[in-house]
């Protein structure tokens, strides 16, 4: 069975970066969500699922993020979550991986190029892959570094 | 004209004050600003609080210059367009973002052609000087990440790889 897959993320520069790994998802079943729902248009002929932003000054906003992330899961049940960030992602990640046994994939922004995002050092413990797009922030004990998405 | 953004996540006063500034000081040329949540609104400068994508790549396309904070999204944008950007970054202590990574980007992309760093508002004015006198904004990239890094993808999630 094609394999299903959730790419999620934030708006802005997270989800062009997402946009750029849409050849990893050839041959699987991918539906996408972000925050911004006239994102829609980048990806035709996908399911896509409107998410609540949330940020770390804007806390408040977890709940509508919870539940919206929460509504996608279940619709998709996705074998593998990936995301480039930030706090909606790091929520689907750990709601995937606690409801659903979703394989998890954590890609910090090519932004954080001096230290790994705070939403990034959460989901290093439950991310199944784990990754910096910065050589020298990765190390043994993780994060990986497979490249750039530029 | 010089396309102004902010995103539209987090507000950004500081930029677009300096920008509506420079929009009043200079009436010969036209400025267009995304404000995204900011509550100071332009008076010498056109602007929206959000544009649709589609839009936004068409101002980047059109501008002269572009004048962003210095997010991803922004030099990306400006970079497939080969738009000259001037970029200043937000800062954790004023309460711009949650995180001082802006200045990180900003560093990180300082020096390369096309890319002009304001370090604050008072270096606005000669960052846009700079940028108007260049030749060719940001070199462009190819649309996808690179096919090794793909392809790891790829394999990982169809469980070809442990």
């Amino acid at each position: 069975m094609t394999q299903r897959v959730l790419a999620i993320c934030s708006s802005g520069g997270h989800w062009m970066q997402l946009m750029r790994l849409q050849r990893s998802f050839e041959g699987l079943d991918v539906a996408y969500a972000c925050t911004r729902a006239d994102y829609e248009k980048d990806v035709p002929g996908h399911r896509f699922y409107v998410v609540g932003e949330v940020n770390s000054k804007s806390l408040q906003r977890m709940p509508r993020t919870l539940y919206t992330v929460m509504r996608a899961l279940l619709k998709e049940r996705p074998d593998t979550i990936i995301t480039t960030g930030a706090l909606p992602g790091l929520t689907a990640l750990v709601l995937g991986k606690v409801f659903f046994r979703s394989k998890t994939i954590w890609i910090d922004s090519i932004a954080n190029s001096e230290q790994i995002s705070v939403s990034g050092r959460h989901a290093s413990r439950i991310a199944d892959v784990f990754l910096t797009q910065w050589p020298h922030l990765s190390s043994p004990d993780g994060p990986d570094y497979w490249g750039a998405v530029i | 004209m010089i396309f102004v953004t902010v995103g539209t996540v987090m507000p950004f006063d500081r930029l677009i004050i300096a920008l509506d500034e420079w929009a009043a000081a200079h009436p010969g040329t036209a400025v267009f600003a995304q404000i995204g949540s900011g509550t100071y609104l332009p008076k010498s400068m056109e602007w929206d609080r959000s544009l649709a994508p589609s839009l936004f790549r068409e101002k980047v396309e059109a501008a002269e210059v572009v004048v962003a904070h210095a997010g991803i999204g922004s030099y990306l944008t400006s970079a497939g367009a080969r738009t000259p950007l001037v970029m200043m970054p937000r800062r954790k202590a004023l309460g711009e973002h949650t995180t001082d990574h802006q200045l990180a980007t900003a560093n990180w992309l300082r020096g390369r052609e096309g890319i002009f760093v304001a370090e604050d508002e008072t270096g606005i004015e000669q960052a846009i000087s700079e940028a108007m006198d260049s030749v060719a904004g940001p070199d462009q990239f190819s649309d996808h990440a690179p096919e090794a890094f793909v392809n790891r993808l790829n394999a990982y999630i169809r469980g070809r790889e442990a």
